[in-house]
């Protein structure tokens, strides 16, 4: 694997101050790769040091099976999260993961699953289709209730944030190893700019999820 | 001679001998030329075939790793697999490795993580926890979705197959290993017809046969060939294997770190020439039946060549003998140039069975001294125009006069007169041409011609007349008959040749001059002279003196011919014969001019002589009848005579 190929990503973050919330602060990143392209589909999370994250409502997530494809590809989602698996197909899927954030399997099902699974720890998740090689989904766990993904601009807003340090991170789909973690404090009203450079290695055996 | 006929035989031999020999070198430089070919070709298309071979046997060996990746990537995507290896348990990892290496008969597996380390390994319990010894192959995977190479290990040579375990992202590498064997080798010998060795070589090292179709004593000597052939990344050529050809081939089918890879493909040149054997065999059958032919045809053309030879050889040891009858069996003999020779060969004895006959018929009708002569200048004995002077000389009413002799007598006296006559005629360079009776037929300017042929023979006759009148009173004084002779001589283009069959012929000549001559001997009679002359022998002899006889028209003639008899030179003639022949020719004159009254008187005169008594009487005959019955106006002066 040459350092030619490997993607590089570089991740702006822009903080600023929401005027709408007097207490919150907004903060706006920017994922692009080495040659300024966008990216969508990257998962950007900020995780507060100091003090207590307000409580979020855990919501349930669906990943669906629509045509042999994972719907979205790629989710996020806070630990403790119900994730389900409808499955919109006339076909079976028999959806499983050997990811050791959680490994579980639906054998062969329609229809939407009666129980869906419970993600209780953070990490990335892996699902395949034992039966459709080329079906592949990502469920990101994250300890915080402040994460998005980019659009297909590669940006992401974080908004609701109450003022505080924080550890941002960017996630990738296959991205392997994280970037390096980067600390920004927000006060009510700051605005504060980050750019963060990191390399990513793609996973073989699949295309990049990029898409 | 006698050498002649063992000669024949060596000769029909060496003909033989010499097609026999012949055919043998001719078969012989065919069959090296192809006996040549053939190896050549056998070269070119074992050559061909460890081309095309080698195309097949990488070919079957990529086809080989392609089914074997496909199996292991088939075989990871168990779900149980999977899970196993998903659950990390190293004895169960291990298990399940065993378990389903064995449902694709491989030789191995290996288990590695995302970090080249190994998890599990069937066949190195030893390399657990270490790192995977061909970190090239999962690079190639981690490219590719899959590698597979060949690699050696321990003295023996895998085809290792590298797929991830996907979750469906790697989460794991599986290394299969399968053995390359004999087992192996004897596969791809069944597919490619070649022999397959496979050579492993590290480092510098000479090369060592890490599987093989072939054993013994070839493998052993195959050995001795690897320093050389592993050295080089391919090779092809003949070589020499415990002493027999071998079309060889090798090529580098895998090269990584220090250690080289080949595999060597190998036919037998006897076997590639094995299919050349039946036509071989053909050839040589060919060969000996064309030999066997060429050998009876051989022998018969030189028996067809020899026996004929040696019928040459026996009649010309016959004629040597005097044996002229030739080659017997001329008809069944070849129509070729032996034949030809046989024929020529033949005309030959004839001719010189003619020669002989010729040579004993000179010996008696010519003096030796002609007859040498004759022979000498090769005359030619076919019919041939030519001027001759004819004699023929008869002898008066001899058969009147003998009636009262005993034959014996008669034959004595006639022997004496043909022996006067032959001793002239032979003293004069003439020839007997044959006995008539009592007479001779003589010729002079054949078979040889002279310029004085004409005079020779007038003089000749005139000596006749002379022995003759001799002999004559010789018979007288004895009391036998004397008849007189009669003499005709007429010069003419004549046909001389041999008249009769091949076995039974005459030399002699024809023709009206020759009938002539006869008619002339005849009317010696008529005018009771002894010799008669036709006017070109006259025309001939002009130094003689000649009496006019008659101008005739012969029975069967249209053209009168005017008759002489020669009476000697001028010399020898009185003056009273000069002048009463000049009259004697006036009267002539006369009477032929018509002039009866003049011819009756002189030849009355004439008449009272004696040498004109005869000649006097028939003229006066004449003038009787041409007064009595005048003649034609265009009467030319010639009676025409019916009798002889």
């Amino acid at each position: 694997m040459n350092i030619q190929n490997r993607l590089v990503i570089t991740l702006w973050l822009a903080a600023s101050i929401m005027p709408p919330a007097a207490h919150a602060a907004q903060l706006t990143a920017q994922v692009v790769d080495p040659a300024g392209q966008a990216v969508a589909n990257a998962v950007v999370h900020a995780t507060l040091l100091s003090g207590t994250a307000p409580a979020r409502p855990k919501k349930e997530i669906s990943v669906e099976q629509i045509n042999k494809e994972f719907v979205p590809l790629v989710s996020v989602a806070q630990t403790g999260t119900l994730v389900n698996f409808p499955n919109r197909d006339q076909i079976r899927h028999h959806v499983y993961s050997f990811s050791p954030a959680k490994t579980f399997e639906i054998k062969l099902y329609s229809g939407v699953p009666a129980k869906p699974v419970l993600f209780d720890k953070p990490g990335e998740v892996v699902l395949g289709c034992n039966i459709h090689d080329t079906m592949l989904a990502y469920v990101l766990i994250v300890d915080t209730p402040f994460f998005a993904k980019t659009d297909k601009q590669g940006i992401v807003a974080l908004d609701m944030l109450p003022a505080g340090e924080y550890e941002v991170q960017a996630w990738y789909p296959g991205g392997g190893s994280a970037p390096a973690p980067q600390k920004i404090r927000l006060g009510a009203a700051d605005s504060s700019d980050l750019k963060f450079v990191f390399a990513l290695r793609p996973q073989s055996g699949r295309p990049a999820a990029g898409k | 001679m006698t050498r002649s006929i063992p000669r024949a035989k060596s000769l029909e031999s060496r003909i033989t001998a010499f097609f026999v020999v012949l055919l043998l070198a001719v078969q012989l430089a065919g069959l090296i030329s192809i006996r040549y070919a053939i190896d050549q070709n056998a070269r070119a298309i074992l050559r061909d075939e460890l081309n095309v071979g080698v195309r097949v046997f990488k070919r079957l060996l990529e086809q080989n790793s392609q089914q074997l990746v496909e199996a292991t990537a088939v075989l990871t995507y168990d779900y149980g697999f999977r899970e196993a290896v998903a659950m990390q348990d190293r004895d169960t990892i291990l298990s399940v490795l065993a378990n389903h290496s064995a449902r694709i008969k491989a030789s191995g597996m290996a288990l590695v993580n995302m970090q080249n380390t190994v998890i599990a390994d069937t066949l190195q319990a030893g390399a657990t926890g270490k790192p995977f010894a061909f970190p090239e192959l999962i690079a190639n995977a981690t490219e590719q979705r899959r590698s597979s190479a060949i690699r050696l290990v321990g003295g023996t040579i895998y085809q290792i197959v590298v797929v991830p375990v996907l979750a469906p992202l790697p989460i794991a590498w599986v290394a299969m290993s399968f053995v390359i064997d004999n087992t192996v080798a004897n596969d791809l010998k069944r597919i490619t017809g070649l022999d397959v060795t496979f050579i492993g070589r590290t480092g510098n090292g000479s090369g060592n046969i890490l599987a093989s179709t072939v054993d013994g004593p070839l493998q052993q000597a195959l050995q001795l060939e690897l320093p050389d052939i592993s050295r080089q990344p391919e090779t092809r050529g003949t070589r020499a294997l415990g002493g027999e050809e071998f079309e060889v081939l090798s090529t580098t089918i895998e090269r990584y770190d220090n250690t080289r890879i080949l595999a060597l493909l190998q036919r037998s040149l006897r076997e590639g020439l094995r299919p050349y054997d039946s036509l071989q065999v053909a050839l040589l059958f060919l060969a000996a039946i064309s030999l066997v032919i060429s050998l009876l045809g051989s022998m018969r053309i030189a028996r067809r060549i020899t026996r004929p030879v040696r019928a040459l050889a026996e009649a010309a040891k016959r004629v040597e003998s005097g044996d002229y009858r030739g080659v017997t069996g001329i008809a069944t003999m070849p129509q070729d140039e032996i034949g030809a020779l046989a024929t020529a060969f033949n005309n030959m004895s004839h001719g010189l069975s003619e020669r002989d006959r010729m040579r004993d018929v000179l010996g008696k009708v010519a003096s030796p001294a002609v007859a040498e002569r004759l022979l000498e200048q090769q005359i030619e004995l076919g019919g041939e125009e030519r001027r001759v002077t004819v004699m023929f000389a008869d002898i008066r009413n001899f058969t009147g006069l003998c009636e009262n002799l005993t034959p014996h007598q008669s034959l004595g006296l006639l022997n004496r007169y043909l022996g006067c006559i032959n001793a002239v005629i032979d003293s004069h360079d003439g020839i007997i041409d044959k006995y008539t009776g009592d007479g001779v037929m003589a010729l002079f300017g054949a078979p040889i011609s002279r310029s004085d042929d004409a005079e020779r023979a007038i003089s000749a006759a005139l000596d006749i007349v002379a022995r003759i009148r001799q002999l004559s009173i010789d018979l007288q004084s004895e009391g036998l008959p004397h008849p007189p002779i009669g003499i005709g001589i007429n010069t003419a283009n004549v046909i001389a040749g041999n008249v009769g069959t091949p076995s039974r012929f005459n030399y002699t000549v024809l023709g009206d001059g020759v009938n002539l001559a006869a008619r002339l001997e005849g009317l010696t009679k008529r005018y009771q002279v002894a010799l008669v002359v036709g006017p070109e022998t006259r025309e001939l002899v002009p130094k003689l003196v000649y009496r006019e006889l008659d101008k005739v028209r012969v029975r069967g003639k249209s053209v009168a011919v005017r008759i002489f008899e020669p009476l000697g030179h001028e010399g020898d003639l009185s003056r009273e014969q000069l002048v009463l022949l000049e009259r004697y020719h006036q009267a002539l004159h006369a009477f032929r001019h018509r002039d009866w009254l003049r011819a009756r008187s002189e030849f009355a005169i004439l008449q009272e002589h004696p040498d004109y008594a005869v000649l006097g009487k028939i003229y006066l005959g004449y003038v009787d009848q041409q007064e009595a019955l005048p003649p034609d106006p265009d009467w030319d002066g010639a009676f025409t005579l019916y009798d002889k």
